[in-house]
C-alpha cells in the first residue's frame, strides 16, 4: 500500500536529514584539516538496491556517486558478501572515480538481521603515500600516487581486520591521522544505520521502502519535466586542455548531448586519451561531474535522491581521459571535468540561453611550494589554489576572483595568515585589470597574486586553460588566458603553466596570473553606465573600453 | 512627593510591535506593553510603548534598548557612504572576498553585495610584517591625496584598515591623526581597534560594517537619549550589544558594531538568566515566529557564542551570542511541488500572511492548519486583536487536501507534523554538530507560536521538560534585563604553544585588564561588581579554527603551571567538539580575550510567583485534533494559574502573547517562579 503524502513528506526530510547528521558526525571528528575545514568530504545513506535515499556533500562534485562503491563491491563479490558487523574501505581509482587521496568507507546496514541499505562516506585524507609529500604533478602511472585500495574488509564482524589497518599504517606519511580519519569514517556508518533504524522502528520498514520508491519517482519528475522542456536535438561542444601535464600537446575533450523526448544523452567518446600525465578520471567521476553539470543548469537546489539524475545517460570510452583505466595517472582528475561543464553549458546554451552562463577561468590554478621553514628548520608545504573569473549570463555579470566550479565553499589564504606560516611574501593580490571576457554583460576578473621568497624553496604549479580560456556565447568575447611569471623584468625570467618542484633562490618573485570569464552577448550592446562603473572601478582600461565598447574617454583635444 | 528611581525598563523593537517591559522591585511585579514599531522614526514607537506603561518617566532607574538601527542601516543598505583606506598591493582584498561561494550549486552566483565599490577604496602605501616591523614607511603623499578626496566629495565615514595592524598599529594611527587633522569630523573606523585580530579579509569587513553604520547609529542613540531626558527620565540609556551583555549608550556610538545583532540575542539572555533560577544549566531555546525559527543554545549555564559572525554573507568579527536561523515559521507555506507534499521554507509573511488573516492569502500555512485544528482559538488571536477567518482556511486546506487525497483535519495534522519534523531535525544537526545530545536538555519556548508547537518538537528530540516562560511574547524584552554590562577585549596573541611565554601573557591580560576595570567604572559600575574573564583561542597546529579556552578563575600571577591546565582544557574543549582529541600534537595560541562583566543589579524571577485572579478551571472545552484523534480539550487562561496546579493534557494554555499546546499524555503546572513546567511524554 502507497504511505500517505505525509509520511512520504517527513521521510523525504528525514532522509536528507540523516545525510546531514552523518556529515556533520565526520566533519566533526575528523583528524585532516582539509576535511574539517574546508569539508572535502560527502556522505550518502542508501538503500539495499544501491539507490540513495539521501546525501550531503561538503564539495560539489562528490554528487551522488558513493552508490557506485556499494554497487560495484556487489557486483565483485555477490549479495552474499555482505554480513553483519562489516565495514569496507576503498580508494582504487577506477573504481571510485577520484584520486586516491579520497577515501571512502561503508557499510552495509541490517535490520533485524536482514540487509537493509548502506552507509557510506567519502573524505580527503591528508596522505596516501605518493612519490611526493603533498600532491605530485607530473605522476605517469598510478603506482606514483599512493596506496590502492580495492573494495577492503577493515571491520569484520565487529571486529578490526588487523593487517588490513596495518598496511594502511605502513603505505602512508600520517599514520595517526589516517587512521584518525578512518575511525572518523566508521562513527559515520553507525550514525547511518542508528537513523536508519529508528525510522523503520517507527514507521515500518515496508511503510519506509515505499515512501522511498514515491520520493524518488517526485525526483524523476521533476528531473523529466526539465529535460522535456529542452527542445528535441543534438548540441556539441568541443575544447582543449593545454596538456596531459608531463607532455605539450593539447588534449580534446568532446562533449555530444543529444535530447530525445525525456531522455538526455551525455556522449562523450569523442574525448581524447589516455594521458601519459595526471589528467586521467575513473567514469563513475565523469558521471558526477555530467550530474553537477545538470545539476548547475536544472533543479539546483533539489535534494539529491535515488530519483534524481534518471533522465540521464552518460557515455564514455574506455581508456580516454574521462574513463580512466589501469595504469593511468589520476592525480588530477578534476581537470578535464571543470572543462566538461564548460562545454557542456556552452552546448545547451542555444536551448537555454537564459540559464547558461558563458565558460568560466577553468582550473584550480595551483601553486604549491615546499622547503625548510627557516623559523621552525622544519619542512613546510602549502598548496594554494587560486581565484578568477567567472563566465557571464542573461542579466548577469560574471563574478570577480571567485573559486572554479568544482570547489565550493573553499577560502583563499588571507596574507596575514600566509606571512606568518611560510617564508614568503604576498606582494600583490588583486584583480587583473582587463582579462575580463568582454560582451553585454561582461565575464569575472581574473587576479593577480605575487610571491617573493624569503627563503630557497621547490615550486610545483598547476594552471590549465591557457589554450583555451573561458570563451564568451552569444556575442561576448573571451576572458584572458592564465599566465605565470618567475622573476618577471629581469634576465631570468620564466614563463611556466605546470612544473614539479622546480628549485626557488631567496628573493625570487612568482606572478600569478588567473583568466578572467567569458563575456555574454555583444559588448557593443553593454549599458554605457556599466561600461562606465568599470573603468571607474579600474576592472578595465580606457583602451579596453574603446576596443569593446567603442567608447572614447580620453578627453577631447 | 520623594522620587523613587528604582523602575527597571527595557524595550526590544520588532518588525510589527515595540514591546517594553518594567520590573518595579517594589512589588516585584512585571507590567508589559506593545506598541505598533514605527519603520520611520523607531524613536518615536520606543516613546510609545513606554507611555503605554509608565506614568511617571522620572521613577525610571535604568532603561535598557534593544537597537535595530544598524542592522536595519545594513539590510537595506542605507548606511553612510565609506572609503576604505587599504595597504597598496592589497586593497582588493575587500572585494576578493576570500574567493569562496556559499551556495554551491548555483553556476550564476554572485558574492553577497558589498558595502562599497572598487573605486571607493584608496590603496595607501606602506607595509608592516607579520612579526609587526616596518617594511615600508606609510606613504604620507597617497594619504594626502586621499584626504582630498574625502573632503571634495563630502565623504563623513572613512575605514582604515592596512596589513598587520594587529601586530602593529602605527600606520593605521598615523593615518588617522592625519586624516582628523586635513579632514576634521570625519567618522574613523580604524581595524585594530574595531578587532584586533589577524585574517585582514575580515579585520577588514568589520571595519567597512563599522563605518557604514556608525553616523545612523549615533545620531539614533543621540535622539532617544534627548527624548528620554526632555520626558524628564533621569536613567542612562543602555543598549544590547550583540555578545549578550549591556553598554552605555555613549560607548555603543563609539563602538556601533557591537550592537548590530541587539535585538535577538535577548532571547538567549534571557535563557542565561532562566537557566540560572531554575537550575538547569542544559537548555534549548526556541523561538518561532512568522517567517523564521531561530535556536540558541545554552550550555553548563553559558550561551553558545562565536568570536564572529556572518550577516548576509560578510563576515564580521565580534564577540556574538549564536542565534541559528532555519526557514519555518507559523507562515510557513503548504504546497504541492512533483505530486508531493511540501511545508516551507516559502513563506506567506505579513501579507497577505496566512489565510485566516483575510489579507488575500490563499495558500495554506501552519498558522492555518493550528487554527483548523482547534489549537488556536480564533476570537482570542494576538489577544483577540485580529479576528481570523476558518471558513477561508477550511477551504484552502480542503482545496490542497483534495489534490492529495486527504481530508481537511488530515491535511491539517500532516501540515503541522511535516514542520515540527523539520524543525526538530535541525535542531538534532546543530547539537550533533557541537557534540551534545538533545535529551540531556530542557527545551525553553517564547515567541509568538513557539509554545504551540514546543512539546511536539521536544517529544521528537527525546527532551522530556519543556518550560515556557512568564509573558513568552516579551521574553526578550525581559532577557535583557537581566544582563550585566559587558566589554570584551580582544589581542592577536599568535605563539608557538611550547614557546609560550607566561609572563607576557599575564603582562597582556594585566594591560587589558586595566583598560576594561577603567571602562566598566565609566559605565557607572560599582569597582566591587566587576569580573574579568580571561580566554585564549588555541588549536593545533595546521588547523584554521580556533577553540576558545578559559583560564583558571583568578589566573593571573598565580597560574602555578599554565601549560598543563591550558592542554587539559583545550582538550577537554576539543573532545567534547570534535569527539577525540591529539594528545601530544603541537598546539598554537592566536588571539587572546578578555572579557568584563558589571553586575548592574538583575531583578531575576522570584519564588513567589501568585497570579491577581487565581483560578485553576478551565475557562471552556473545546474539540482539539492531534495525531491520535479528536478530544475534547479544555482551554485554561495562563494568566490565573496557581503554582503546583495540575493541568492534564490534551490541554490549551492561553496567554495574550502566547497558546501553548500539552497533547494527551502530557502534563504540566505553574512552577513558584511563574514558568509554565510541561512534562513530555515519550513519542
Amino acid at each position: 500500500m502507497k504511505p500517505d503524502p505525509i509520511t512520504i513528506e517527513i521521510l523525504r526530510n528525514a532522509f536528507v536529514m540523516a545525510a546531514e547528521e552523518m556529515n556533520a558526525a565526520l566533519i566533526r571528528s575528523a583528524y585532516t584539516p582539509v576535511i574539517y575545514e574546508s569539508k572535502d568530504c560527502a556522505v550518502a545513506l542508501i538503500d539495499s538496491h544501491h539507490r540513495v535515499l539521501g546525501q550531503s556533500s561538503g564539495v560539489p562534485l562528490f554528487l551522488g556517486n558513493l552508490e557506485a562503491c556499494t554497487l560495484g563491491t556487489e557486483e565483485m563479490y555477490g549479495r552474499s558478501v555482505w554480513n553483519e558487523g562489516d565495514i569496507w574501505i576503498m580508494n582504487d581509482p577506477y573504481l571510485t572515480g577520484t584520486h586516491m587521496h579520497d577515501v571512502t568507507i561503508f557499510a552495509p546496514i541490517f535490520y533485524h538481521g536482514d540487509l537493509a541499505g548502506f552507509a557510506a562516506s567519502r573524505a580527503h585524507w591528508l596522505d596516501i603515500g605518493s612519490k611526493d609529500p603533498g600532491v605530485p604533478m607530473d605522476s605517469t602511472e598510478v603506482f606514483q600516487e599512493g596506496v590502492r585500495l580495492p573494495p577492503t574488509q577493515v571491520m569484520r564482524g565487529g571486529e578490526p581486520v588487523r593487517d588490513i589497518w596495518s598496511i594502511i599504517e605502513t603505505n602512508v606519511r600520517f599514520p595517526r591521522s589516517a587512521i584518525g580519519d578512518m575511525t572518523a569514517q566508521f562513527a559515520v556508518a553507525a550514525i547511518g544505520e542508528h537513523r536508519l533504524g529508528a525510522l523503520f522502528d517507527r514507521y515500518g520498514r515496508d511503510t519506509v521502502e515505499a515512501a522511498a520508491q514515491e520520493i524518488f519517482d517526485q525526483s524523476e519528475r521533476l528531473d523529466t519535466e526539465a529535460v522535456r522542456a529542452i527542445p528535441d536535438g543534438v548540441y556539441t561542444a568541443e575544447g582543449v586542455l593545454d596538456s596531459d601535464g608531463v607532455g605539450d600537446e593539447p588534449v580534446k575533450i568532446s562533449v555530444k548531448i543529444t535530447v530525445d523526448g525525456d531522455r538526455l544523452l551525455f556522449d562523450l567518446t569523442g574525448t581524447d586519451g589516455p594521458g601519459r600525465g595526471p589528467i586521467n578520471c575513473g567514469a563513475v567521476q565523469t558521471l558526477s561531474a555530467c550530474r553537477l553539470a545538470f545539476k548547475y543548469l536544472f533543479n539546483s537546489h533539489q535534494p539529491v535522491n535515488g530519483g534524481t539524475f534518471r533522465p540521464l545517460e552518460v557515455r564514455t570510452k574506455p581508456g580516454s581521459i574521462l574513463d580512466a583505466r589501469s595504469p593511468a595517472a589520476c592525480q588530477f582528475y578534476f581537470t578535464p571535468l571543470g572543462l566538461m561543464i564548460d562545454l557542456v553549458c556552452s552546448a545547451l546554451s542555444p536551448a537555454h540561453p537564459e540559464t547558461v552562463p558563458a565558460a568560466h577561468y577553468g582550473d584550480g590554478m595551483i601553486f604549491q611550494f615546499t622547503g625548510i621553514n627557516p623559523p621552525t628548520g622544519e619542512l613546510f608545504l602549502e598548496n594554494e589554489p587560486h581565484v578568477g573569473g567567472w563566465g557571464a549570463s542573461l542579466g548577469r555579470d560574471g563574478e570577480d576572483g571567485m573559486i572554479w566550479t568544482l570547489s565550493g565553499n573553499f577560502h583563499d589564504m588571507p596574507i596575514e595568515v600566509f606571512e606568518s606560516k611560510f617564508p614568503a611574501r604576498i606582494i600583490d593580490y588583486g584583480f587583473r585589470q582587463d582579462s575580463a571576457g568582454a560582451g553585454q554583460w561582461r565575464g569575472g576578473s581574473g587576479i593577480v597574486r605575487e610571491y617573493q621568497m624569503t627563503t630557497d624553496t621547490e615550486l610545483s604549479l598547476w594552471f590549465e586553460r591557457s589554450l583555451h580560456p573561458a570563451w564568451g556565447l552569444f556575442g561576448g568575447r573571451g576572458g584572458a588566458p592564465p599566465e605565470v611569471i618567475i622573476n618577471p623584468g629581469t634576465p631570468q625570467e620564466m614563463r611556466r603553466l605546470k612544473t614539479n618542484r622546480m628549485p626557488l633562490r631567496e628573493g625570487d618573485i612568482v606572478r600569478c596570473y588567473t583568466g578572467g570569464g567569458g563575456g555574454y552577448g555583444d559588448p557593443l550592446e553593454r549599458d554605457p553606465q556599466a561600461v562606465l562603473a568599470d573603468l571607474a572601478d579600474g576592472f578595465i582600461s580606457p583602451s579596453y573600453a574603446e576596443k569593446h565598447h567603442g567608447l572614447n574617454s580620453q578627453p577631447e583635444g | 512627593m520623594e522620587t523613587k528611581l528604582d523602575l527597571r525598563v527595557a524595550t526590544d523593537i520588532g518588525g510589527t510591535f515595540t514591546d517594553v517591559v518594567v520590573y518595579d522591585p517594589d512589588t516585584g511585579r512585571y507590567s508589559t506593553a506593545k506598541a505598533p514599531s514605527r519603520a520611520d522614526d523607531l524613536a518615536g514607537g520606543v516613546m510609545d510603548a513606554l507611555g503605554l506603561v509608565i506614568a511617571e518617566p522620572g521613577q525610571v532607574g535604568s532603561f535598557v534598548h534593544g537597537s535595530t538601527v544598524g542592522i536595519n542601516a545594513f539590510l537595506q543598505r542605507s548606511g553612510e557612504r565609506v572609503i576604505l583606506l587599504a595597504t597598496a598591493g592589497a586593497s582588493d582584498v575587500y572585494r576578493i572576498a576570500r574567493g569562496n561561494r556559499l551556495d554551491m550549486y548555483n553556476i550564476r552566483y554572485r558574492k553577497p553585495a558589498p558595502l562599497l565599490p572598487r573605486r571607493d577604496i584608496i590603496p595607501i602605501g606602506g607595509r608592516i610584517d607579520y612579526q609587526g616591523n616596518e617594511l615600508t614607511p606609510l606613504n604620507t603623499d597617497d594619504l594626502r591625496r586621499a584626504a582630498e578626496r574625502i573632503r571634495s566629495e563630502g565623504v563623513r565615514s572613512v575605514a582604515i584598515a592596512f596589513l598587520f595592524s594587529y601586530q602593529n598599529p602605527d600606520h593605521e594611527k598615523a593615518a588617522a591623526s592625519l586624516l582628523t587633522e586635513l579632514v576634521p569630523g570625519v567618522s574613523l573606523s580604524l581595524s585594530h581597534q574595531v578587532a584586533t585580530e589577524w585574517r585582514e579579509y575580515e579585520r577588514t569587513a568589520s571595519a567597512v560594517m563599522d563605518a557604514y553604520i556608525a553616523p545612523p547609529v549615533s545620531r539614533y542613540m543621540a535622539d532617544l537619549s534627548t527624548r528620554l531626558a526632555d520626558q524628564g527620565m533621569p536613567a542612562p540609556l543602555r543598549v544590547m550589544q550583540s555578545n549578550g551583555g549591556v553598554i552605555s549608550a555613549r560607548a555603543a556610538s563609539e563602538r556601533p558594531l557591537q550592537t548590530l545583532l541587539s535585538g535577538p540575542v535577548g532571547g538567549a539572555a534571557g535563557g542565561v538568566a532562566l537557566s540560572e533560577v531554575l537550575e538547569r544549566p542544559n537548555l534549548v531555546c526556541v523561538d518561532l515566529g512568522g517567517t523564521s525559527f531561530d535556536v540558541s543554545l545554552i550550555t553548563a549555564g553559558q550561551a553558545d557564542s562565536s568570536p564572529s559572525a556572518l550577516l548576509e554573507g560578510l563576515p564580521v568579527l565580534m564577540p556574538v551570542v549564536d542565534i541559528h536561523t532555519i526557514g519555518a515559521g507559523g507562515g510557513s507555506l503548504a504546497y504541492l511541488e512533483a505530486g508531493g507534499l511540501r511545508v516551507g521554507p516559502e513563506s506567506a509573511g505579513a501579507r497577505p500572511g496566512p489565510v485566516c488573516y483575510g489579507r488575500g492569502g490563499t495558500q495554506p500555512t501552519v498558522t492555518d492548519a493550528n487554527l483548523a485544528l482547534g489549537r488556536i482559538d480564533p476570537d482570542y488571536f494576538l489577544g483577540g486583536n485580529l479576528t481570523l477567518d476558518t471558513t477561508a482556511t477550511d477551504a484552502a486546506l480542503e482545496d490542497l487536501g483534495r489534490k492529495l487525497d486527504l481530508d481537511r483535519n488530515r491535511i491539517a495534522l500532516g501540515i503541522i507534523q511535516v514542520i515540527n519534523a523539520k524543525m526538530s531535525q535541525a535542531i538534532r544537526t546543530l547539537t550533533v554538530e557541537r557534540g551534545i545530545e538533545p535529551r540531556e536538555f530542557s527545551l525553553v519556548a517564547f515567541g509568538g507560536a513557539g509554545p504551540m508547537h514546543a512539546v511536539a518538537l521536544a517529544q521528537e528530540l527525546g527532551i522530556a521538560e519543556v518550560i515556557v516562560p512568564p509573558d513568552p511574547g516579551g521574553f526578550s524584552a525581559w532577557g535583557m534585563l537581566q544582563s550585566a554590562v559587558r566589554q570584551d577585549f580582544s589581542e592577536a596573541f599568535f605563539r608557538n604553544f611550547a614557546d609560550l611565554d607566561t609572563d607576557d601573557l599575564h603582562a597582556r591580560f594585566a594591560r587589558l585588564g586595566e583598560v576594561a576595570v577603567a571602562s566598566l567604572l565609566g559605565e557607572g559600575v560599582d569597582s566591587d561588581q566587576i569580573s574579568l574573564i580571561q580566554r585564549l583561542d588555541m588549536r593545533y597546529q595546521g588547523q584554521e579554527h580556533t577553540l576558545t579556552v578559559t583560564l583558571p578563575n583568578g589566573a593571573s600571577p598565580d597560574l602555578d603551571d599554565p601549560f598543563t591546565t591550558l592542554r587539559s582544557r583545550f582538550e577537554d574543549t576539543y573532545s567534547t567538539r570534535y569527539g577525540h582529541s591529539n594528545p601530544g600534537a603541537s598546539m598554537e595560541t592566536v588571539t587572546l580575550r578578555l572579557t568584563a562583566l558589571g553586575d548592574v543589579g538583575r531583578p531575576l524571577l522570584q519564588a513567589n510567583y501568585q497570579p491577581d485572579q487565581p483560578g485553576n478551571d478551565p475557562s471552556k472545552t473545546t474539540p482539539v485534533l492531534f495525531s491520535t484523534g479528536s478530544y475534547p480539550t479544555s482551554r485554561f487562561n495562563r494568566e490565573t494559574l496557581t503554582p503546583g496546579c495540575s493541568i492534564d493534557g490534551p490541554a490549551i494554555v492561553e496567554e495574550a502573547t502566547a497558546t501553548t499546546v500539552i497533547p494527551p499524555e502530557g502534563s504540566a503546572t505553574i512552577d513558584e517562579f511563574g514558568c509554565l513546567i510541561i512534562e513530555a511524554p515519550p513519542l
